[in-house]
């Protein structure tokens, strides 16, 4: 049986299943075949965090945080586990069965997998997974996607140039390789991909995978303000969506997306089947919904702050109803909520300044309780004053985002604030 | 000791891979045809203590492509000098080393770096043994904290076992031997016998067309361009070897721009003012040219002049990387460069129409050596095995 009919038969019988599964999770950005979910109050926040030199060890780490309010260690840091080196921490994500988190470095294309089914306040490093560059010719592993037994990693660069053209690796849950796919750069469907990666997110009932597009290492890496100065390096940005057949692997469609198009969150109303991802160059949030013709259309329903400003839009947490957004803009520090009720016509309802910089958001299932960082690449973040670090917790009641808890980053000399991951104690509520 | 001698042997290009050397000749290994293959370049010099070596050149050619060679495995000579880019960058305009740190200069092309006087910008090195070292060990670039470090690395890699020694008469990795292997790779990277060589020094009078012809009459006349690029009867490196001020460093240093134009997308563009870029940018460095080196102040702000050979294949262009094309570069000096107290009294004016202009651009895209794609081919295959 090949690669691809595995995957086929591994997807299959997994789909209903999983899909289903989405009315009891906790958080809106997994993937739809995490089982074993959280029901209610999550226990822990686990931030996978970058190291800065001189500061600490310096090193990479993931960082666990006390977050059910009825606990003593609400609000504290209760375990950090240093990985060694600095190899641009950046995204995480849990193995289907939960108990095991992948987290990637973009720079160093490590994969590190720390048991949290165990002891989830005691995360342990179980693997540590390097041949991603000498099995696939791809660096920087981004987005961990669980499939049944398997995870899907989207890649951002190369071996070759540290350009953008990359693809997708499929591990299985050992940690052994066991497939990679190049992303789509020539004419699919209507329109030319741009080889490059960044998010992935399957909806299992179309059987389609969509994927956006970055840049690669040698922006992503660099300076900002050397970067946003140099002509050559501003056109290396992502361009394009891409609909593939999830089961075949195969790209089917790519769908003009310009202005580097990152996040992309499903509507997780079994009802509904669109997606939607903002572009962090230009500023605007796009709808990716059926075209009537079999196929995947890509619009653009909104615009995020003033584009001419280029607040550059980073996160976005979709609403476990589908019905609202939150979107961070890394330049001015807002945290905005789009009203997703008409996805054709978003309309931002609410902004709040959380920060002087800020990245990632995710939010609980019930929609309760915002979770924010700071970082969104070591070489990107602003320097000075306002290169804050911190996770800050919010309550959400609807109309006004309400400060819960907040963790110093700098001061206890963590490093940059990144990715979030939730989880609970054993027994607990799962 | 280190004395220079004719090339006594060569590497030649067999269906892209390297393979034993050839039969010596005194122009380089012959072509199928009997044309040599350096065909527009003068003889090679080779320090008589570092003979070409099969050996040394597939060592030279591991090393240079392997990644292992920075401390976090993200680095090589060929990060930077990216084969299939001319062996440089095309995507940036100034390098950027481990962990993404700025480097303050565009890679150069290592196409022809046997012929170079001086290596870097700066012209601060003077031999290829040497010169390895220099972004081996700096820290913005493959960040190695020592020699000992990189040998002993190299030392510890089971795909390394034996090929010290077989290069080297039986002795392991060493400072000087890793030097001599990448310094023995890079005199392989020759890539001449381009149009232009063959019309002036082969004798194919229809290798380059009527407006390349006349290209060549506005760089050698007019254009002013051979002053500094110089070509001669036999031969051309196109570099006099020397250091000239034409206002590209000197603007970097006192014209910092009050607005910064962005390009967001294809045909999408926003303005970002200093203070604001400012804020997510680390200080840039300062950089003083050829006077950081010796320290007189008529060398403020004066670079190597670089051989264009290969230059359609090497944008973007200038020591910065600040001029994209080939159109921009003729503009630039058509303008007389950037006005300032230093500015090389070889840099005026010049007065070109756009014809003119044209035609230049045109003769400049002749240089394209015939080896190009085999030597890039050549050094893919060597990261390919090495499964890097």
């Amino acid at each position: 049986m090949g690669t691809t009919q595995r995957m086929c038969k591994l997807i299959a019988g997994a789909v209903a299943v999983a899909w289903a599964g989405l009315a009891v999770a906790d958080e809106t950005c997994n993937s739809p075949y995490t089982t074993r979910l959280i029901k209610g109050q999550e226990d822990y926040v686990h931030v996978w965090t970058l190291g800065i030199a001189g500061m600490g060890d310096g090193s990479d780490k993931l960082v666990t945080i006390g977050a059910n309010p009825k606990a003593k260690d609400y609000g504290k840091v209760v375990h950090t586990l240093s990985v060694g080196g600095r190899g641009e921490a950046h995204h995480m994500g849990f193995t289907d069965d939960r108990k095991h988190l992948w987290a990637g470095g973009l720079d160093d294309s490590k994969i590190h997998v720390f048991d949290v089914g165990t002891d989830p306040a005691k995360p342990k490093l179980v693997r540590t997974i390097t041949d991603l560059p000498q099995k696939t010719g791809f660096v920087g592993p981004h987005t961990f996607y669980a499939l049944p037994g398997r995870m899907m990693i989207q890649a951002l660069s190369n071996t070759k140039d540290h350009g953008g053209v990359t693809g997708i690796a499929v591990y299985n849950n050992r940690g052994e390789f066991v497939a990679k796919h190049d992303m789509p750069a020539g004419e699919v469907g209507g329109a030319k991909g741009d080889g490059y990666g960044y998010d992935l997110a399957i909806n299992p009932a179309k059987n389609v995978l969509l994927t956006s597009s970055f840049t690669g290492w040698n922006n992503y890496m660099m300076d900002m303000g050397k970067m946003v100065a140099d002509p050559e390096a501003m056109k290396r940005f992502g361009t394009t969506m891409a609909a593939w057949d999830l089961k075949a692997m195969q790209p089917k469609q790519v769908m003009s997306v310009p202005g580097a198009p990152l996040e992309i969150r499903w509507s997780l109303n079994p009802k509904d089947n669109w997606a939607v991802t903002a572009t962090a160059l230009t500023s605007k949030l796009w709808l990716v919904k059926p075209d009537g013709k079999g196929g995947w259309q890509a619009k653009d329903v909104a615009t995020i702050g003033d584009p001419a400003k280029i607040p550059l839009p980073v996160d976005i947490s979709i609403s476990a109803d589908g019905k609202g957004l939150w979107v961070n803009t890394f330049m001015d520090g807002m945290t905005r909520y789009f009203d997703l009720s008409n996805p054709e016509a978003p309309k931002e309802v609410y902004t709040k300044k959380t920060g002087k910089q800020v990245n990632m958001v995710s939010q609980s299932w019930d929609g309760k309780r915002v979770y924010i960082t700071s970082s969104l690449l070591a070489n990107w973040d602003k320097k000075g004053d306002d290169n804050e670090q911190f996770l800050r917790a919010f309550h959400w009641d609807g109309k006004e985002l309400k400060p819960a808890f907040e963790v110093d980053f700098a001061k206890e000399k963590l490093g940059r604030a990144h990715h979030m991951k939730f989880s609970a104690k054993p027994g607990a509520k799962t | 000791m280190r004395g220079p001698a004719r090339l006594l042997a060569f590497i030649a290009l067999a269906g892209g891979a390297l393979a034993a050397p050839p039969p010596v000749s005194a122009g380089g290994p012959a072509r199928a045809n009997g044309v040599p293959a350096t065909l527009g370049l003068p003889a090679m010099e080779v320090p008589a203590d570092n003979p070409v070596t099969p050996a040394k050149v597939a060592l030279g050619r591991k090393l240079f492509v392997d990644r292992r060679l920075s401390p976090n495995g993200t680095m090589s000579c060929a990060m930077c000098h990216v084969p299939e880019q001319g062996f440089t960058a095309h995507e940036l305009a100034t390098s950027v080393g481990i962990e993404g740190r700025s480097v303050r200069r565009n890679a150069p092309t290592v196409l022809n770096v046997a012929w170079q006087r001086r290596l870097f910008h700066d012209g601060r090195e003077v031999s290829l043994e040497d010169q390895v070292w220099g972004p081996l060990l700096a820290v913005n670039e493959m960040g190695n904290p020592s020699i000992g470090y990189v040998l002993e690395r190299i030392a510890a890699l089971p795909d390394y076992r034996g090929l010290f020694e077989a290069a080297f008469a039986g002795r392991g990795p060493s400072s000087a031997r890793v030097g001599a292997a990448l310094a023995s790779y890079q005199r392989t990277l020759v890539a001449a016998d381009s149009r232009f060589d063959r019309w002036r020094y082969g004798g194919d009078t229809s290798a380059l067309n009527a407006v390349e012809k006349a290209g060549f009459e506005f760089f050698t006349g007019k254009g002013r361009c051979a002053a500094c690029h110089r070509v001669g009867e036999r031969d051309a490196l196109f570099t006099d070897h020397a250091f000239h001020n034409t206002g590209v460093g000197w603007r970097r240093t006192f014209g910092a721009p009050e607005r910064t134009r962005v390009e967001l997308a294809p045909g999408v563009h926003a303005e970002l003012d200093r203070r604001t870029v400012e804020s997510f940018s680390e200080p840039p460095a300062k950089d003083v040219g050829r006077y950081e080196i010796t320290l007189d102040p008529k060398d403020r702000w004066a670079y190597k002049t670089p051989s264009l050979r290969n230059v359609a294949l090497t944008a973007p262009y200038m020591h910065d990387g600040s001029l994209r094309t080939l159109e921009a570069v003729v503009e630039f000096y058509d303008r007389g460069g950037v006005d300032n107290p230093d500015r090389s009294a070889l840099v005026a004016p010049l007065g070109l129409t756009a014809t003119e202009r044209a035609a230049l651009v045109a003769f400049l895209r002749t240089l394209t050596g015939r080896s190009v794609d085999a030597l890039a081919a050549d050094a893919r295959g060597a990261a390919t095995a090495a499964g890097r």
